[in-house]
């Protein structure tokens, strides 16, 4: 049986939006196959939090990180193989508080990966406290007079941050999602989808969200209609909000180099050595 | 006079090329066919300050420098006050006469002549140069060569120059110092240098860092040589991006090194005990400088030895060795790589400031240098967390259909989580068959260094080493050096032996970390404990004193 499972057992809250997300991307991973990205070469990884556990849950290869540095994991993969298609799961509270530089750096130097990021604005694993994207008046255990910060808004961060595709994508439209992720890992570049996930438990807003969302008919053409989306609170809209092509960091770094795969051989690196070492003739 | 050893001292404000000028000195003793160790001495600043290189040079293998110097050359008052009590027997003061006043010596108008000709101030460490040529008997046209070899931009305004101090030293200090006699032109290398290459023969594919002094320069040479050595560099947004960038590397195959002072070092703790869960293989470089905190960023010390044996949160096996020389840090970084690929976990290098950047003569062992290979996966399903009897799983890198997980979390075989108790049990348990492993395999090796077959015993480590040998050089002592190499797993087994012997300890920290670490995990007591903690290498002479009153 082919279901790209583990076999592990489950421990999202029943009705958790992470369902949704675990099975788009089980999706996903079937139509990238069919599309010639094998999973022998799709990696992945994961911070820690609720969003974390699709690693024990997705029969994928690859490394479960630690919170806020799966983003930095995921593109020391790359750089070492990059034959290599890299998926990041990540969390609000885990890629925007703990592991922000990280997120924010690999947009900037167009780090050839997608991050997956689970947005459900709340630290959900450790009980509800607030998160960077929780609204302003969130009550958790650690603000119970409500959160007196505003929250980043993920996108226009994103945006100004560098990434070349920027996405928003709702669990609640499966068929949507799946095709966003798709298109996310085929593109050469930083791509990140803000996936509206809610938490059945400490922050559900799926039923909200799903009155809100309206798919994109098409990718805006400049950075500024990019943004205008992107901060909308009337209206939720979906799909890709920015796409754009610009060289990939690694390509940049090496050229067509691979550090694993074509690596120089050791009668060559000790005579590259040699010549280092051997003192100037005066 | 002929000197056993001849020492030059070159001091001035930063920005003046003092570094420069060691290092030129240094290549010309070194083109000579002597053994030379120089020292850079500078502060953390730009511009300004005060800065200088000392470096001795002999017929014979020489590790460290000499402070007593034969000829100094102050481009400022700072650098002749601070040098003048630094003069050897019959050592020669010349001072910028410009600058300089009330002083004793041989003064030279350095800044005036540099005057005549388009931007002086960065042209007047050629004419310390200058001053050297002349004092070793180096002629008009010698210095040309010389200088066309070293300082090739604006060259005839170089040469110019440099022929202009040359004329203006007085007939007295002309060949006034004959050098020893050499053999044969030797490498001449900083121990990052060394490490870098070492590296490199040992199979690095990816040194990834964030700047901290004194590591940075690993991370300098290698990058302006990544394409000849084929290997890759990356300067990342900190050492938590560093370290984790490194364990994704590392786990689809990619051999890594990591390299950092002690702040950085501590940031890259969450990082590496993360390696020590997932058994990723991976070396760090932590090269040292006084701390706590930013400390003395220019400086060194050996105040993070117990910092750097206990990396990490939980309990997983860890490497440590910390090298005493130059050559010793490329045999001994290409050996880490190696035994971390082999142990699957994460191994430290520990140095200092004075062997990351001060510059020696040596011979690499090239061909010795084991290139780091792990235990493969044959064939079957796999399992990243196979229980083996050694608590060593095989590794399997994509792409492959095969299932490979690594996991931060305590995991089951395949990579799983687990909360079970037995599941924790055996992984714990594995980890502690690995560590013993290492422990066997270490007893197979020589992780302990022993100079000298008589007298007293002197236990040291790192480049501390390098000082008291040139001690016992100096001095005319003589001792039996024990140096161990690898610090973690501690080699108690080659250090019992010394256990009844009068033991003296010498070491770079306030607190005398190291006598209680070979106290607490060797059994030996020391009866002396001598220390030097102000940033400072030891001065040969001056730590010979010192041995004398306690061996």
């Amino acid at each position: 049986m082919d279901d790209l499972g583990t076999g592990a057992e489950n421990t999202w809250c029943p009705g958790c939006a992470n369902f949704g997300i675990l099975n788009a991307t089980k999706k996903a991973v079937k139509k990238l196959e069919e599309r010639g990205v094998g999973r022998d070469r799709l990696l992945m990884s994961a911070g820690i939090g609720c969003h974390a556990k699709m690693f024990d849950y997705l029969a994928l290869s690859g490394l479960y990180s630690l919170h806020g540095r799966s983003i930095a994991t995921a593109q020391g993969m790359k750089l070492a193989n990059p034959d290599l298609k890299v998926i990041t799961f990540v969390g609000d509270g885990d890629s925007l508080g703990e592991g922000l530089a990280h997120l924010m750096f690999a947009a900037k130097r167009n780090a050839d990966i997608t991050v997956i990021l689970h947005d459900n604005g709340v630290y959900a694993l450790t009980t509800g406290q607030f998160s960077p994207l929780a609204c302003k008046g969130f009550k958790g255990p650690s603000t119970p007079r409500g959160s007196i910060e505003e929250p980043f808004n993920p996108l226009t961060l994103m945006l100004e941050a560098g990434a070349t595709f920027v996405a928003r994508g709702f669990p609640g439209r499966q068929d949507h999602l799946v095709d966003l992720m798709v298109a996310a890992v085929e593109h050469e570049g930083f791509a990140v989808i803000d996936v509206l996930q809610s938490s059945i438990t400490f922050h559900d807003t799926f039923k909200e969200h799903n009155g809100l969302v309206d798919e994109l008919d098409h990718i805006p053409d400049t950075i500024d209609d990019a943004r205008v989306l992107a901060v909308r609170r009337d209206r939720l809209p979906i799909g890709i909000i920015y796409k754009v092509q610009r060289p990939v960091y690694h390509t940049e770094l090496y050229g067509d180099a691979n550090p694993v795969a074509r690596r120089k051989p050791r009668g060559e690196r000790l005579a590259a050595i040699r010549t280092l070492i051997t003192p100037r003739k005066k | 006079m002929t000197k056993d050893v001849f020492t030059f001292l070159v001091g001035g404000k930063a920005g003046e090329g003092t570094k420069k000028a060691g290092l030129t000195a240094g290549r010309l003793f070194t083109g000579r066919g002597l053994h030379v160790f120089l020292m850079d001495d500078y502060m953390s600043l730009i511009r300004g300050g005060h800065n200088f290189s000392v470096i001795s040079t002999t017929s014979s293998p020489i590790s460290s420098h000499y402070m007593a110097a034969d000829l100094v050359v102050a481009l400022d008052q700072r650098s002749y006050d601070n040098h003048r009590g630094h003069l050897a027997k019959d050592g020669v003061m010349v001072y910028n006469a410009d600058v300089v006043k009330d002083a004793e010596g041989i003064g030279l108008p350095l800044t005036s002549l540099a005057k005549t000709f388009p931007n002086p101030s960065l042209r007047i460490g050629v004419g310390t140069i200058a001053v050297l040529a002349a004092a070793i008997g180096i002629t008009g046209d010698g210095l040309e060569a010389l200088v066309r070899a070293e300082y090739p931009r604006d060259i005839e305004n170089n040469i110019a120059y440099a022929r202009a101090v040359h004329d203006a030293v007085p007939q007295e200090l002309h060949g006034r110092f004959t050098l020893p006699e050499g053999d044969e032109a030797r490498a001449f290398l900083t121990g990052n240098e060394a490490i870098a290459l070492g590296a490199v023969a040992g199979g690095l594919d990816l040194y990834v860092a964030y700047p901290m002094t004194p590591a940075s320069s690993i991370l300098h040479y290698l990058a302006a040589h990544e394409e000849e050595l084929g290997i890759t560099t990356m300067h990342a947004e900190s050492e938590l991006a560093v370290i984790n960038l490194a364990v994704g590397a590392a786990s689809v195959g990619a051999r890594t090194m990591v390299g950092t002072s002690g702040g950085g070092f501590a940031l890259m703790e969450e990082g590496l005990s993360l390696a020590g869960m997932a058994e990723v293989p991976m070396l760090t470089v932590l090269s040292q400088r006084p701390g706590p905190a930013t400390g003395v960023p220019t400086y060194t010390l050996q105040g993070d030895l117990l910092f750097a044996l206990h990396y990490g949160h939980g309990e997983f096996p860890r490497i440590v060795a910390s090298p005493a020389t130059v050559g010793e840090a490329f045999s001994v970084t290409a050996e880490l790589l190696d035994l971390s690929w082999r142990f699957q976990t994460p191994a430290v290098l520990l140095t200092e400031k004075h062997l990351s950047e001060s510059r020696m003569t040596t011979e690499l062992a090239l061909d010795a240098a084991p290139e780091a290979t792990g235990i493969m996966h044959a064939e079957g399903e796999y399992a990243r967390y196979r229980l083996t009897e050694d608590g060593i799983s095989p590794l399997l890198f994509p792409p492959t259909t095969e299932l490979v997980k690594w996991s931060s979390y305590e995991h089951d075989e395949r990579g799983v989580t687990t909360e079970a108790p037995n599941a924790i049990m055996s992984m714990q348990e594995k980890r502690v068959r690995k560590n013993k492993a290492l422990v066997a395999h270490m007893q197979r090796m020589r992780t302990v260094n022993v100079y000298g077959d008589k007298g007293p015993i002197i236990l040291t480590y790192g480049s501390t080493t390098m000082s008291v040998l040139e001690a016992l050089r100096a001095g005319g002592l003589e001792a039996i050096v024990v140096q161990p190499l690898y610090l973690e797993p501690f080699p108690w087994w080659e250090l019992k032996r010394f256990a009844d012997e009068r033991i003296v300890v010498v070491e770079q920290s306030a607190t005398g970390q190291f006598a209680r670490l070979v106290s607490e995990r060797g059994g030996l007591v020391p009866r002396a404990v001598v220390t030097l903690f102000d940033g400072r290498p030891f001065d040969p002479h001056e730590l010979a004193d010192e041995l004398r009153g306690c061996l």
